[in-house]
């Protein structure tokens, strides 16, 4: 047990320096993973509501689509599929993929969080004579920001260890790092309980920044 | 002020409204009375366009209005509406509530809005709570927030839908001294309620709904104590 302590004590501080680097990569991909999905979600979920069958038809052909394959099936794709046509970075393919799959999940998040809000607010709206995009704005939108957070909060933490999957394209994250130290030192079990705890300290961290953010709200309205 | 000629509404295979003539003057106090499911609500309604009607015509203050073709959001702005569960906006504090609608409807300058604001709130008696959110509200200060909103907008003629069907009994008093005060002050008011004291005491008329149609209207005296059809006689032992 001590011996094993050792072992792994050691290869955690042969390898932080790379591991801190590839923190940073991995922190990137989560980002923009996030920022892109959060766009392309909220414009599909918009087209969910709109009632406009085309839009909502597309909507759901992409959001079907997406939740309908594996992640790493998308990044193989989008990687060797862009790449004839436009030659990309693996890091911007890797990056793009996990927006373009984050999407299709927060759209779903919005969509529920608009039509969660309840119509009673919409009716009150209106009865005050606000059309149909200031009610939506000014009444509806705003609420349900504040309802998706915690779902999107939980999206935040799936993309974070998603990002893993990127390694499969050669992108310098803390996986590929890991799967390399476990394949060149003989030590994978160490290796890998070294980027487990990476990834548990980032997920712990995310998830005290976010119950903080979300208390911070009810403080704010209560 | 309001004038509704013979209007139907159907939800699918459901005639909830068959035909109800209503001329509510300028005003007059109007209060709806009937059972569950008579479709005293869903005229209430149809006067905000909340609902469609499926025919009839509704006119307001002298203007008959062809919902295919009319800016409904200017209509709405002129009729005041009050709901069973208070609408307010959770997001907003009290005075955010009250000064939203003229700031953006009317374009109201945000201190005047304020001003505005202000004063309704000390009509309904909660100039104090002005910076709250409404979830430190009971629900009689909430519904009197709500009234305070809908005549930030000076409204025509208010609506209220059985505005204190859900609050505990001893705030039900609260809510109905603003609206009596509204109605002193000669608001025209059409009210669906069961709070037959308010009908009796501020009601310039009262009416009966049944099964989609009016079956009684007079003056609140003749309505409880001489009643003419039977159904009428029925619902006052009920509730009474």
């Amino acid at each position: 047990m001590l011996e094993l302590f050792s072992t792994v004590y050691e290869v955690f501080m042969r390898t932080y320096p790379g591991f801190l680097r590839a923190t940073v990569v991995t922190l990137q991909l989560t980002a923009i993973g996030v920022v892109l999905g959060t766009v392309i979600g909220l414009v599909f979920a918009l087209m969910k509501i709109s009632g406009s069958k085309i839009l909502q038809g597309i909507a759901n052909i992409y959001i079907t689509v997406i939740r309908g394959t594996p992640l790493i099936v998308q990044i193989m794709f989008l990687y060797f599929g862009i790449v004839e046509i436009y030659t990309m970075d693996n890091f911007w393919a890797g990056a793009i993929a996990l927006g373009v799959h984050n999407g299709a999940y927060i759209a779903e998040i919005f969509r529920g969080a608009i039509q969660g809000v309840d119509p009673g607010q919409r009716e009150a709206s209106m009865s005050l004579g606000m059309n149909r995009k200031q009610t939506m704005q000014r009444i509806v939108f705003p609420q349900a920001l504040r309802r998706s957070i915690p779902p999107l909060g939980n999206q935040f933490i799936i993309t974070l260890k998603d990002s893993s999957l990127v390694y499969i394209i050669g992108v310098g994250e803390i996986f590929s790092l890991a799967n390399r130290e476990a394949a060149q030192s003989f030590q994978p079990f160490e290796s890998f309980l070294v980027v487990a705890l990476y990834y548990l300290v980032l997920v712990m961290i995310f998830t005290y920044l976010l119950r903080w953010y979300e208390n911070k709200l009810d403080v704010d309205k209560a | 002020m309001i004038i509704g000629e013979n209007i139907h509404k159907s939800f699918g295979d459901l005639e909830v409204l068959k035909g109800v003539d209503l001329h509510v003057k300028p005003q007059e106090v109007v209060v709806l009375v009937g059972v569950s499911g008579s479709g005293k609500s869903t005229l209430l309604r149809c006067f905000n366009f909340l609902e469609m009607i499926n025919s009839g015509k509704i006119t307001i203050d002298g203007h008959t209005i062809d919902p295919k073709k009319e800016n409904l959001s200017k209509i709405r702005a002129e009729v005041g509406m009050v709901f069973q569960h208070f609408n307010l906006f959770p997001h907003k504090t009290v005075l955010e509530n009250v000064i939203e609608a003229p700031i953006t409807v009317k374009k109201m300058k945000k201190e005047e809005a304020k001003k505005l604001g202000m004063n309704l709130l000390r009509k309904v008696g909660l100039e104090d709570k002005a910076d709250v959110y409404p979830s430190k509200l009971s629900g009689g200060q909430k519904q009197r927030v709500a009234i305070a909103r809908s005549l930030a907008m000076e409204p025509k003629v208010m609506l209220f839908d059985e505005p204190t069907s859900a609050l505990d009994p001893e705030l039900v008093g609260e809510v109905l001294q603003v609206m009596k005060q509204l109605a002193e002050e000669g608001m025209t008011m059409v009210v669906v309620t069961h709070e037959m004291k308010f009908a009796k005491e501020v009601a310039d008329r009262v009416i009966m709904i049944d099964q989609g149609t009016i079956i009684e209207s007079a003056d609140p005296k003749t309505f409880f104590e001489n009643p003419q059809s039977e159904r009428t006689k029925q619902f006052i032992q009920l509730v009474e």
